[in-house]
């Protein structure tokens, strides 16, 4: 699935430094990383690691305590609505006005972002993900797949340069999330980079070009999924929890520990 | 229709302007609150019933004059818009992440929260507009043109005062039950003080204190505004006072206002 990659020819986005406190807790303790252009990138860390924290700096929803974040050379501390244009952005948890249909969801969002979307073409952006026939229901009538992919269309409804998900294919059953994992790599086919968290290994194993592993809001390594594997399968933390053949998920607990995150 | 133009790879990236962004987010919110059924019993079936209610019988001669019972109607309906309807949904939103998805669109953060104060300021006009219809067609209570005008206008001016109350509310309290809880537990008195300032039954004390209530200070202009009593020194003082509450309860609401659910 990532083999066909598009060739690498800049940066989408750059991150140095990054600093991200709630009063004396760091969440975020100088992490730097670059994504690019039309790479899959995958986050991926134990509950608190500041995986979340680090994508809502990015999404400007978080104000740093310092560092610098970049997205295609724009900076988003210093231009955050110019930033926001060339993000789109699925939140791990999700809502919309409650109140709205899911066709005037998907007119409100595009209208936000200045895309200009007739009623046909509403209906055939929802159409071509199969919610044709739910575009006079309510958001919360939809099944958590439905919910998954209309956020997922309303993220990338302005056809932006870097996609951020986090935590996307959480809570679904194996079908929609292969569904899911193709609509994503059909984003990348179509030249975007995508940032994703994720706890699943088997999804930063499927889906990701590179993938980052933190821990205490700290990226402790970054590499391909097997690049990952061949440089830590010798460690004795990593082969202490290893059962036979060293795994992305005995790479991840050897670095991250084995004891539980709330 | 934008102004921040990022050229990408022959595609091009914009953030709309703010009056395009406010104008798609009037839209969504103005359709959500005609769907909501609380907002428009809030908005139109309490202060209609109240209007009709307190002429039968011997109930308008023990409550006050027509003018009184117009503006008893009026204050019902801004205190229920404004410290109910207006800071439940504001919570419910926050609750659910509706404006944490709003803002990571390019949208200013600003234009989220005037939207929904145009909206509330909408259906406040309409709602003193429909109350003194109601009272002039079905009721028999009629003024003087210039006093229509002079009351729709002192409608709004108390719409908002309830509505930075409720903002007030909406940035002190994080939790939407406990709000819920604390928006009834505060409609009561704020009706209430605004019943007793022109009326020492109570005792001087509680007359003083209600006259310069949000509500009193409402009850007041009303009356002026309606032509019951002449606009005198208590009038400009009602005004001084009522244009101070908005103002400290707004700087109290927007202070300590938070997007997301803490």
């Amino acid at each position: 699935m990532t083999s066909e990659a598009p060739p690498v020819t800049g940066l989408a986005l750059q991150v140095r430094d990054l600093h991200v406190s709630y009063g004396p807790k760091r969440a975020v303790d100088g992490v730097s990383l670059d994504i690019n252009e039309g790479e899959i990138f995958g986050l991926l860390g134990p509950n608190g690691a500041g995986k979340t924290s680090t994508l809502s700096a990015i999404e400007g929803l978080l104000k740093p305590t310092s560092g610098s974040i970049l997205i295609r050379q724009v900076d988003v501390r210093a231009n955050p609505r110019k930033a926001k244009a060339l993000i789109g952005v699925q939140l791990q948890s999700t809502s919309f006005q409650s109140e709205l249909k899911i066709s005037e969801i998907v007119k409100l969002y595009a209208g936000l972002y200045g895309v200009p979307l007739t009623k046909p073409a509403i209906f055939d952006s929802l159409a071509e993900i199969h919610l044709g026939d739910e575009a006079s229901r309510r958001f919360s009538q939809l099944s958590g797949g439905q919910q998954k992919r209309l956020s997922l269309l309303i993220a990338t409804i302005h056809d932006p340069p870097l996609v951020l998900l986090d935590e996307p294919t959480s809570g679904l059953d194996p079908q929609a999330r292969r569904q899911l994992w193709d609509r994503i790599e059909r984003i990348r086919k179509s030249g975007r980079s995508i940032l994703l968290t994720t706890h699943s290994m088997e999804e930063a194993q499927s889906v990701c070009d590179r993938v980052a592993i933190m821990n205490r809001g700290k990226i402790l390594t970054v590499d391909t999924p097997a690049g990952l594997i061949e440089k830590h399968k010798k460690d004795p933390n990593v082969l202490a929890v290893a059962r036979g053949q060293v795994t992305l998920e005995d790479v991840f607990i050897g670095l991250t520990g084995r004891e539980l995150r709330d | 229709m934008t102004d921040d133009v990022v050229p990408l790879q022959g595609r091009s990236v914009a953030a709309p302007t703010w009056s395009s962004s406010l104008k798609v987010l009037l839209r969504a919110d103005t359709t959500a609150q005609l769907r909501t059924s609380l907002s428009l019993v809030l908005t139109f079936a309490l202060p209609l019933i109240l209007l009709v209610a307190t002429g039968l019988g011997k109930n308008s001669a023990v409550l006050g004059g027509p003018a009184f019972r117009i503006s008893l109607a009026l204050t019902v309906g801004l205190v229920s818009i404004g410290t109910v309807g207006y800071s439940l949904a504001i919570a419910r939103d926050r609750d659910t992440g509706v404006f944490q998805r709003l803002r990571v669109t390019p949208a200013p953060s600003w234009t989220i929260m005037v939207s929904r104060w145009i909206v509330q300021l909408g259906a406040v006009l309409v709602m003193a507009i429909v109350v003194l219809v109601v009272a002039a067609v079905f009721v028999g209570i009629t003024l003087r043109p210039q006093n229509y005008l002079f009351t729709v206008l002192i409608a709004l001016l108390g719409s908002a005062v309830f509505l930075s109350i409720g903002q007030a509310i909406v940035g002190l309290i994080a939790s939407a039950d406990t709000l819920n809880a604390a928006g009834r537990l505060l409609y009561v008195p704020l009706i209430g003080l605004s019943l007793f300032g022109d009326s020492d039954r109570l005792g001087t004390t509680v007359e003083l204190v209600s006259r310069w209530s949000p509500g009193g200070c409402l009850e007041t202009l009303l009356s002026a505004a309606m032509g019951a009593t002449a606009w005198s020194g208590q009038s400009w003082g009602a005004l001084f006072a009522s244009t101070g509450y908005t103002l400290l309860f707004a700087v109290i609401g927007i202070r300590w206002f938070q997007w997301g659910a803490r």
